[in-house]
């Protein structure tokens, strides 16, 4: 068994890093003196994973949208009660979720955490689906969507992802739709489940309370080995455009909500560490509320300090500078920004300005890291695009204004903008 | 193990210090409690996030967020929330330990001075009051906060709920008070409202995370101030139900029923107990019955409020199914008050109480609401204590707060999507 030691310049806390002979990889993040421990596994499966080839079939195949979220419900279940009704004997708090490029199954506990991992580990390896079974969990499902639709946030994001990507999936909703998700079988489930859910797609990452030689020992008992199969993912091409610069809709709320971005070309599959650090850093210092834009957009009451917020939103062969908030006029809001991107383009960023978001983008990092949620969490979602967190806090202390300036000037193209905005209803 | 150390700095000031090396962080809050009341909500709901905007060390609201920016991204947070019948006007200042600063810098010395001139002396003009520019920023904000109130419908069905149980009783209030009046406010009102906050509010001062505080700098600040209040009585079901129907255009239905218990003081665990093996958890009797076996909704859950003494119940379902979705509710209410609990439901529901109650401590945040919730009751009460409490509860007691609970009012905001 393999097993590195990971560990910062800044951040003295260790974890390690274990390459186990099913094929899973492992991270575990030990905390002195934390009640609780917080455990995650998951799979580098999200929604946007629609279209795939394995590497011992000759053919691509296309499957309908949802059937990663699908899963993820239905994993809950087996042949003798749920997952649910065995976590209650161990007191563990569990949970999943499912976005655009990975499903997790989570939980927190503070007592008999080997027992919830034996839990873990073996429901999710466990797949049973009946035709009966799948049938019911179509009105639990569907009621989330709805739930959903009646979401402004959400509505004004993925018109936003749909007015700037052409054909990329991750304009479709996690959960499918009503009509997707009822093309759904048990043998689309256990396709699905058989291709995606092999261990050397999957990652496992406990943080807090927990101790090295036993989680191994329960993962040596629990793992099934998995025939190292790849899986590529197969994506149509996306142009090097936006389909529109502006989209609306009306909805039940009180005042109009936007979200405004910037739609990166990206010329490789993933980002690294340092490249996720020099555009946080460019984002804060355009538009945190140190920055001129803020106090612009705030002092003609354009935004508020309780919404407006930035975002690097990044993955699989696609990336996007997002803003978003409420505003009573998206649009002034959306000049502004684009406005204030020329300015700085023409200005160039100072050094003091520089110097300032790279500590502020660090501290803000540093602070994440008392919870072990947070550190679980950013670890698995990192590994499945080949980065460490510990190296990302150590990217800022090496950045440097140029890595920052050209960012601002690659991928921050007016041509690409669009700004999505939802109204109140007439 | 740490252990929260609680200093009386007078009859209502207390200070409470939880502070840890395990943590990467710490923070510095200051939580003024005050009667919630209709001529007083809206000014006071406007003050936090006005003083916290510009001090005469830092006048300029920019150069102010420089300054924090500096401070490796420290923030200050202004908060507006509700322990029963109380407003309580939260000012905090947290960032990094001083351990991670690269230059080593004093950050409790640093963090603590910004937060004291925003008490103590925030930004007003030659005239005494505060700037009209900032005054006019913030009350804007917080119209803009009415608005957002309303367009996430979970949040906006639970307060339709909770303001009609508590209706013409400040209990009912929402935080900010009433939007029109928010409007109507003047800096004049506002600006000598600060003074008299400070004066008459009761104390909730905490210092958590990696550092250690030096008392006497806080005894110092805050020995003059603080007055003492208690809880409100808590108030008795009418004998009716209210129904209140609201039509809008959605794709989903929102059910929120609220139930009064007749608790006295001493039972406060035992109805969060009965709460949660009703519909607390995944295992819980609305989970495992309206959602997964009816399949009526994605959530049905209950929650109970220990200081004003309410379980309410929530959930998202199809228009057609929500008289469905609320004889399933009362019918698992029902079966519980009739008895049908087994010893399993009541031990997955303990142990994930405590599971809760034993992570408080991993979370400045946590920390802080635990013990602020708790700021009228008599004695405070550690997390682990509470464990020791929970575990304790035999089923029949259980049994006995569940009969104690009384369906108060029904909310449904009805999904109309043509």
């Amino acid at each position: 068994m393999e097993m590195t030691k990971i560990t910062g310049k800044h951040v003295h806390d260790v974890y390690c890093k274990i390459q186990h002979p099913t094929g899973l990889s492992i991270f575990i993040y030990p905390k002195e003196n934390c009640n609780s421990t917080y455990a995650i596994f998951g799979t580098k499966y999200g929604s946007v994973d629609n279209c795939f080839k394995r590497s011992d079939e000759q053919n691509a195949e296309k499957v309908p949208e949802g059937i990663a979220h699908y899963l993820e419900h239905k994993l809950f279940e087996s042949e003798d009660g749920d997952a649910f009704e065995r976590y209650a004997k161990t007191g563990a708090s569990a949970n999943a979720f499912t976005s655009f490029e990975q499903t997790c199954y989570l939980f927190s506990c503070t007592d008999r955490v080997y027992e919830s991992l034996e839990i873990l580990l073996d429901f999710v390896q466990s797949p049973y689906f009946t035709k009966e079974t799948v049938q019911k969990e179509q009105g639990i499902i569907g009621q989330e969507i709805k739930m959903y639709d009646d979401d402004p946030q959400w509505r004004v994001m993925f018109n936003h992802l749909r007015a700037m990507y052409h054909h990329h999936p991750i304009k479709e909703d996690i959960a499918g739709t009503v009509e997707s998700i009822a093309e759904i079988t048990p043998e689309y489930l256990y396709r699905c489940y058989n291709t995606f859910y092999n261990l050397n797609n999957m990652v496992l990452c406990i943080a807090g309370n927990i101790d090295i030689d036993e989680t191994l020992s329960v993962c040596g008992r629990m793992l099934k080995k998995s025939e190292p199969v790849e899986v590529e993912r197969i994506f149509k091409a996306e142009p090097g455009s936006i389909v529109t610069d502006y989209v609306e809709e009306h909805l039940s709320v009180a005042s109009p909500l936007f979200q405004f971005g910037y739609k990166e070309n990206v010329t490789t599959v993933n980002r690294s560490e340092k490249d996720i650090a020099a555009v946080e850093v460019l984002l804060d210092l355009f538009a945190s509320d140190a920055s001129p834009l803020y106090r612009k957009l705030l002092d003609e009451g354009l935004i508020n300090e309780a919404s407006f917020s930035h975002e690097y939103f990044e993955g699989a062969s696609f990336a996007s500078v997002i803003f978003s908030g409420e505003s009573k006029d998206p649009k002034k809001v959306a000049e502004y920004i684009r406005e204030e991107v020329n300015t700085l383009k023409n200005s160039g960023i100072s050094e003091e300005t520089f110097n300032r978001s790279k500590k502020a983008v660090y501290g803000m990092n540093v602070s994440a890291l008392n919870s072990p949620s947070n550190i679980a969490n950013g670890i698995i979602s990192y590994a499945f695009k080949g980065r460490e967190l510990l190296k990302y806090i150590d990217a800022f202390t090496e950045l440097t204004l140029d890595d920052v300036s050209e960012k601002l000037h690659r991928i921050l193209d007016e041509k690409m903008s669009a700004l999505s905005v939802v109204l109140p209803r007439a | 193990m740490t252990d929260m150390k609680r200093y009386a700095i007078s009859e209502g000031v207390s200070l409470n210090c939880f502070t840890d090396e395990r943590f990467k962080t710490l923070r510095i809050s200051v939580d003024l409690l005050i009667p919630l009341a209709e001529d007083t909500a809206e000014i006071y709901g406007v003050l936090p996030s006005l003083v916290s905007r510009a001090t005469e060390n830092y006048p300029d609201y920019t150069l102010f967020g420089q300054k924090l920016a500096d401070l490796y991204g420290s923030s200050i947070n202004s908060n507006v929330g509700k322990v029963g019948g109380y407003q309580v006007i939260s000012l905090s200042a947290g960032g990094i330990a001083s351990r991670y600063a690269f230059a080593g810098e004093d950050m409790v010395e640093e963090l603590s001075s910004l937060l004291f001139g925003i008490l103590f002396h925030p930004l007003k003009d030659e005239t005494g009051l505060f700037p009209e520019e900032g005054f006019r920023q913030e009350q804007r904000q917080i119209l803009e906060n009415f608005d957002a109130e309303f367009n996430d419908k979970i949040l906006y069905a639970r307060q339709k709920c909770l303001e009609a149980v508590f209706e013409g009783l400040p209990q009912g209030l929402n935080r900010y008070g009433k939007r029109e009046k928010v409007a109507a406010l003047t800096r004049g009102e506002v600006s000598g409202a600060w003074d008299t906050l400070l004066k008459q509010a009761k104390y909730e001062i905490f210092v958590l995370g990696d550092c250690s505080p030096d008392i006497s700098l806080f005894e110092k600040a805050f020995s003059g101030y603080g007055r003492q209040y208690a809880a409100l009585p808590l108030v008795p079901h009418s004998g009716e139900v209210k129904t209140i129907t609201e039509d809008l255009q959605l794709s989903q239905s929102k059910l929120v029923m609220a139930f009064k218990a007749d608790m006295q003081p001493e039972e406060r665990m035992a109805f969060r107990l009965m709460s949660a093996v009703f519909g607390g958890t995944p295992s819980a009797k609305l989970f495992v019955n309206v959602r997964e076996k009816m399949g009526l909704c994605y959530y049905c859950s209950s929650r109970f409020y220990p200081e004003t003494a309410i379980l309410t119940v929530e959930s998202g379902v199809e228009t057609e199914n929500i008289q469905r979705a609320r004889d399933a509710i009362l019918e698992q209410l029902q079966s519980l008050q009739a008895g049908e609990l087994s010893e399993d439901e009541i031990q997955s529901a303990k142990l994930a109480m405590s599971s809760s109650f034993r992570s408080v401590e991993d979370s400045l945040d946590a920390v802080e609401s635990w013990y602020l919730g708790q700021c009228f009751f008599e004695t405070l009460q550690t997390p682990e204590s509470a464990v020791q409490e929970v575990m304790g509860i035999p089923k029949e007691q259980i049994i006995s707060e569940a009969k104690k609970v009384k369906l108060d009012t029904v909310y449904m905001l009805k999904g109309n999507s043509n």
